[in-house]
């Protein structure tokens, strides 16, 4: 049986020598853009394009102007003199967030009793950026008025500590955001290109019309199934490598937990979406069918791995099909022991969940991939 | 180019896709349910994200200030513990997002106008909930401060809202609330109009693997009428979605569409074009079907869904990746999308991405026919 399956391994893999750039186009190919994308994201929302229209012009102004620009996350386009210039700006979206300095404002900062107001208009047409815009302003207003409190309520500045909490972050110190975007987008790389060459596995055959051949050769269906799933086995492994190895030296994802450990459920998951793939692949009539397949499946997982939200806020139906995709399993995994240096202990549900879904998944696949073949 | 032999490719083509039924409804519904799942899945506003809580003060005053913040839907409070040790075994866990540790002497000291001694830790591996619990807690506890301290305060000779002297007014235009559904569901638009271009680059590709490519240049058909009769009716699948995904967003999703659906139509055929032409560039230089999926997912795909601006602004990003992102159609689609969405600009504004849009489309497929006709000549 073994020397079976391996003449299949070397079918596939002259097919593979024939195409041989395509798997060595889909790793590399794949790691660099991955590096692209993450070195264009894994960094704080920075240079939001503001104006700021002062009919103050006092130093307090523009004090203030120069302490919101010194937050990085907005940068000063243009100190403009009419309304109609920010309006202007807006429509166009050309800026993210107007401040607008009422004419008393130095007074009022000053006066002991004085209230001093100022205006932000969002650009709510994109709202991260404006989220993030608010987000810089609403910390630069709570420094000035902590400074306001002290000098005015006569509080000692040494004993006053804010009516803020202090923050503290663990498991990533630093707040670098490459260590939470670069993980969920290798993610989605390691998973669209599994489902992909298992996707094609059959379908490419079947179109070719060489399937038939396949099966009247003294080939098992259970023996064609693995001699297809070795070489893509080998391709997604090699493809996590090379990723992990990327994000581990270029954005300085450190690997906490167990390396061993990783690597085994990573075969584990692996797995999980290979037979996922082979039941897409025998159910679509041509190449086309499949790849629109894993697109579409790919999607799916990629939203509950909470790249762009959090899970729990999903609508309750949602967070009920969490749990049934095994990227999120992987993910939380993958996090748990890269960033947080978990172990089994940690781990065993999300590794019991992704064993459940890997064995239901297995046994259906091999099921109707055989019905399929037979 | 003849109109004739045109309509002769695009019904083949046509032919190809109807003849399979599923195909045609994979092709025609694939951006849709796209665009569903994502609209779903990623434009939920944060809530119930689970606290730990942490009070070494164990006063009426810290048990009510805690009360305050967990009510209402932001946070939920998944635990009172009683140690460090338990936070981070339920941050290790992913059961609580972030933790507020109560200091001793909090009462004390806010009373005595000293200010709240509290912290915040959150889970760095997922900052957006972290940081949202973070802000939701300091901006509670500026309330909760003016509110133990009005009568004090006012005794002092001072106004009930001196603690609060600077205020900041904010007004959203074109999304009042800044509701995410809002501005990502046009984002998410633009990305899934897109996928016909996989397609385009599949079926070039599938003749070349057929060998029916060959027959189809011993035909008195032109190499440029070959590609714009297979882009046809690609074009027309998605056209079919400009018509349906907007409808959906705002009978569905409550998306306001505030600007001209004609302009939006005339812009969406733009783009069509331009991304049909990068799909046509991946289907001439293929050989083989996989390799074009391959390909495809690498250049259009990906880059389309993280570096068109949707969801990370453009302008934080790195000099080189701007540039790419400009070379991207769906870049300048996104910015048409949103902004004939919500403030529903015209093509006084919008006419320089139309015109990128253009010289996109023209120099691709310009790129296309000028290797088609080497690979093949």
């Amino acid at each position: 049986m073994i020397k079976r399956i391996l003449a299949l391994v070397k079918k596939e893999f002259i097919h593979l020598r024939n195409d041989w750039w395509l798997p060595a186009f889909m790793l590399f190919g794949g790691v660099l853009e991955l590096m692209a994308v993450g070195w264009a994201t894994a960094r704080p929302i920075q240079n939001l394009p503001m104006m700021v229209l002062d009919h103050d012009r006092s130093a307090a102004s523009r004090s203030l102007v120069i302490s919101l620009e010194n937050s990085e996350t907005l940068k000063l386009e243009a100190m403009v003199d009419d309304f109609q210039t920010i309006e202007d700006a807006l429509e166009r979206g050309q800026i993210s967030a107007a401040i607008i300095i009422p004419p008393n404002y130095a007074e009022e900062m000053a006066d002991s009793n004085g209230k001093p107001t100022l205006s932000m208009i969002l650009n709510g047409a994109e709202s991260v950026p404006a989220t993030a815009a608010l987000r810089a302003a609403e910390g630069v207003i709570a420094s000035l008025n902590e400074k306001l409190i002290i000098k005015r309520l006569r509080l000692s500045p040494d004993e006053f500590s804010g009516f803020a909490p202090r923050l503290r972050v663990w498991f990533n110190e630093a707040l670098s955001e490459a260590l939470y975007t670069t993980p969920a987008e290798m993610g989605l790389m390691l998973e669209f290109t599994t489902l992909l060459f298992a996707a094609l596995a059959f379908s490419r055959e079947k179109e070719l019309g060489t399937l038939e051949q396949l099966l009247v050769m003294p080939f098992s269906s259970l023996e064609i199934i693995i001699g297809k799933a070795i070489p893509v086995i080998i391709i997604a492994m090699t493809d996590f490598t090379l990723m992990l190895a990327m994000v581990h030296f270029v954005f300085k994802v450190p690997i906490r937990g167990s390396l061993p450990l990783l690597f085994i459920l990573a075969f584990g998951y692996l797995l999980v979406e290979l037979g996922k793939g082979m039941v897409l692949s025998v159910i679509s009539k041509t190449q086309m069918q499949a790849f629109l397949l894993v697109l579409l499946f790919g999607m799916t997982d990629f939203m509950f791995t909470g790249y762009a939200a959090p899970v729990e806020s999903m609508p309750q139906a949602l967070q009920f099909i969490a749990n049934i995709v095994p990227a999120h399993h992987w993910l939380e995994i993958l996090r748990g022991i890269l960033l947080k240096g978990a172990g089994m202990d940690v781990l065993w549900p999300h590794v019991a969940a992704l064993a459940i879904l890997g064995t239901i998944i297995m046994t259906f696949s091999l099921r109707f991939v055989r019905k399929a073949l037979d | 180019m003849s109109l004739r032999h045109i309509l002769a490719i695009t019904r083949k083509e046509f032919n190809h896709i109807l003849r399979d039924r599923s195909t045609l409804i994979l092709v025609v519904f694939t951006p849709l349910a796209m665009l569903l799942l994502m609209a779903y899945a990623l434009t939920v506003e944060l809530q119930h994200i689970p606290i730990a809580v942490l009070d070494y003060d164990r006063s009426a005053t810290s048990r009510d200030f805690v009360q305050r913040i967990v009510s209402g839907n932001d946070l939920d409070l998944y635990a009172q513990v009683g140690s460090i040790a338990e936070i981070e075994s339920l941050l290790i866990h992913g059961k609580v997002k972030a933790a507020l540790v109560i200091d001793p002497n909090f009462s004390r000291d806010l009373l005595a106008m000293r200010g709240m001694p509290m912290q915040v830790i959150i889970d760095g591996t997922e900052p957006e909930s972290g940081g949202f619990a973070v802000e939701h807690i300091a901006s509670r506890a500026q309330e909760f401060a003016n509110m133990a301290l009005s009568t004090q305060i006012q005794m002092m000779g001072f106004s009930a809202d001196a603690l609060n002297p600077l205020d900041l007014r904010i007004r959203t235009w074109y999304n009042p609330g800044l509701k995410p559904r809002n501005d990502l569901i046009p984002g998410l638009i633009s990305m899934v109009l897109g996928m016909p271009a996989l397609s385009v680059a599949l079926a070039l590709a599938h003749e070349r693997e057929h060998g029916t490519m060959e027959q189809l240049m011993a035909t008195p058909i032109g190499r440029g009428e070959l590609l714009v009769g297979k882009m046809i009716p690609y074009i027309v699948a998605g056209l079919v979605n400009v018509i349906i995904l907007p409808l959906l967003a705002m009978s569905w999703f409550n998306v306001p569409f505030n600007g001209s659906f004609p302009l939006f139509f005339a812009l969406s055929a733009l783009f069509m074009f331009a991304v049909l032409s990068m799909g046509i560039i991946i289907g001439v230089f293929m050989k083989t079907q996989a390799a074009a999926m391959g390909v495809s997912f690498l250049m259009i795909f990906f880059p389309g869904f993280f570096l068109t601006g949707i969801f990370f602004p453009i302008v934080s990003m790195p000099e080189i990746m701007r540039l790419e992102s400009l070379g991207m159609p769906g870049t300048h689609y996104a910015t048409i999308t949103r902004g004939i969405f919500l403030p529903g600009v015209g093509m006084e504004i919008l006419w320089p991405y139309a015109i990128m849009l253009i010289i996109l489309g023209f120099s691709f497929t310009g790129i296309a026919a000028l290797f088609f006709r080497k690979k093949l000549g």
